[in-house]
């Protein structure tokens, strides 16, 4: 389970997320939505570290992460994988040496067996043959493919997905939007997904967290979601260029 | 008084990663073909420019002084010897360090800084690489390995250009200017200490501006100019220091 507790953050003058608490129970698919600048991002990144909040609480599996150094984050990341907005793959490293980073460094394995077992992901997202290509070799679908097969490769339970499908062409994003429920009908996984991508948040979120101002507009299932009176969320749900939601 | 303010905190900013480093240093030494290509990229980038630079500016060092020796003493036969330690121990060290700054330093400011504003900094954190084992660390050696050696090779082609412009302008004979009467073991020490000082140095101050670099590509053109000036005022500053606490443990300018 993951808890958030009255999470402020600012940068600079301008603050981005004012009292956000929420909690994401085992196995569920959260997905975190709102306009751009909204704090999305910036929330799903306390719960790694690569964000420190100003104040509130974060508990990880019931453990406090509040004051959690850059090393003891460094455990967490093992069971808590993200995959990034953009592919984020290293472009000096060719596609397998970038899904062997995690298994070198998290595992302490050698190069040889990190790159034999990288080469395994890799075959499992129909990506073996392009395995020594660089990332500029291939295209966007393919590059987010191995991010997540990067990402996937410590097998863990939890997952932080930040836009999966921006940038996809449909047949990519249903892909992932497949592997995101299957992780979580199959093995469990919980994940905390940031996406404006209607159809995939209707197709596959269990529960929808909607943040405006800094703060928790609306958390509730798909079906409540879309039922919702509240003008800022009729206005996202049709998209309607007049409303309440500034710019 | 911001610009103070910013000044210290910048330097604070560097104390803390300079820190970070030497203590990820002492965990584990990064591999060996990484630091050795680093260094050859930071030579290689350098070389010609310093060659250029140094060479220049050594041939116009050499003829200015001769210039002036040849009006109040009418001979130029010691311009060698006594160009020699200034070139060996300030103005290569110097020189090399602000040319390095400029080539390198923006290079290792922009490759980190658009690293972080992609994503990709964030992105090595979850694979368990920190920036500063990975990306750091490595350009640190680098340097270490590559600014001294490039003193060597600029301060070289200075005195050389000096004995080329000094043979043409006052044709003072060759085998006179190669003198090294006046050198001392103190005077590379000092030259040596400053180029590695300068190659620690350079690549913590640009690390540090590409690590603080936000937004998009505006942040990492901020970062980049950041690194340079940072990184060039830093030179200056420390080859004063240094200076001044050599001159005193010398004993001054007779030993």
């Amino acid at each position: 389970m993951i808890e958030f507790e009255d999470i402020h953050k600012a940068f600079g003058a301008q603050k981005v997320l004012d009292g956000v608490s929420l909690t994401v129970s085992q196995g569920r698919i959260v997905y975190i939505i709102g306009k751009s600048g909204a704090g999305k991002s910036v929330l799903v990144k306390h719960l790694v570290g690569l964000v420190r909040q100003d104040s509130g609480r974060i508990r990880f599996e019931g453990e406090d992460i509040t004051h959690f150094t850059e090393r003891d984050f460094f455990g967490l990341r093992r069971r808590c994988a993200m995959v990034f907005q953009h592919s984020t793959l290293f472009d000096s490293m060719t596609l397998v040496e970038n899904v062997a980073l995690p298994i070198r460094r998290h595992l302490g394995a050698t190069q040889r067996e990190a790159l034999e077992q990288a080469r395994e992901k890799l075959a499992l997202v129909d990506m073996a043959a392009l395995s020594d290509r660089l990332p500029a070799e291939v295209g966007d679908g393919l590059r987010k493919r191995v991010a997540i097969a990067r990402a996937l490769t410590l097998t863990p339970r939890y997952m932080v997905f930040d836009e999966p499908t921006t940038g996809l062409d449909p047949v990519n994003a249903v892909r992932v939007d497949r592997l995101i429920r299957d992780l979580s009908d199959r093995t469990g996984v919980t994940s905390v997904v940031v996406s404006h991508d209607l159809r995939s948040i209707f197709g596959v979120a269990d529960r929808i967290v909607m943040l405006y101002q800094g703060r928790v507009l609306l958390d509730g299932t798909p079906a409540e979601f879309r039922t919702s009176h509240d003008p800022v969320v009729r206005q996202f749900v049709t998209g309607a260029v007049e409303g309440p939601m500034a710019l | 008084m911001s610009a103070l303010r910013f000044a210290w905190d910048e330097a604070r900013g560097v104390a803390r990663l300079l820190a970070d480093t030497a203590q990820a240093l002492l965990r584990a030494r990064p591999p060996a073909a990484v630091v050795w290509a680093q260094a050859f990229d930071v030579g290689n980038r350098s070389v010609f420019f310093i060659l250029v630079t140094l060479g220049f500016l050594g041939a116009i060092l050499n003829f200015q002084t001769g210039f002036q020796a040849q009006r109040i003493f009418g001979d130029t036969s010691l311009i060698g010897a006594a160009t020699l330690p200034i070139l060996v121990r300030q103005l290569g060290p110097t020189l090399v360090g602000l040319m390095v700054a400029i080539r390198v330093g923006t290079g290792i400011a922009a490759e980190i800084g658009s690293m972080v504003v992609t994503e990709q900094v964030d992105a090595l954190r979850m694979c368990g690489a920190g920036p500063v084992d990975y990306l750091v660390k490595p350009r640190v050696l680098a340097g270490l390995i590559a600014v001294p050696a490039l003193w060597v090779i600029g301060t070289g082609a200075a005195w050389m250009a000096g004995l080329w412009v000094t043979h043409l302008a006052f044709q003072t004979n060759p085998a006179t200017y190669v003198n090294l009467d006046l050198t001392r073991g103190a005077d590379v020490a000092e030259g040596l200490f400053k180029a590695v000082v300068f190659g620690i140095l350079i690549p913590v101050i640009a690390a540090h501006s590409g690590l603080q670099a936000r937004g998009g590509s505006e942040g990492v053109g901020r970062a980049t100019t950041q690194a340079v000036v940072s990184a060039s005022l830093a030179v200056i500053v420390l080859d004063l220091l240094i200076g001044a606490v050599a001159f005193g443990l010398r004993g001054g300018a007779g030993a």
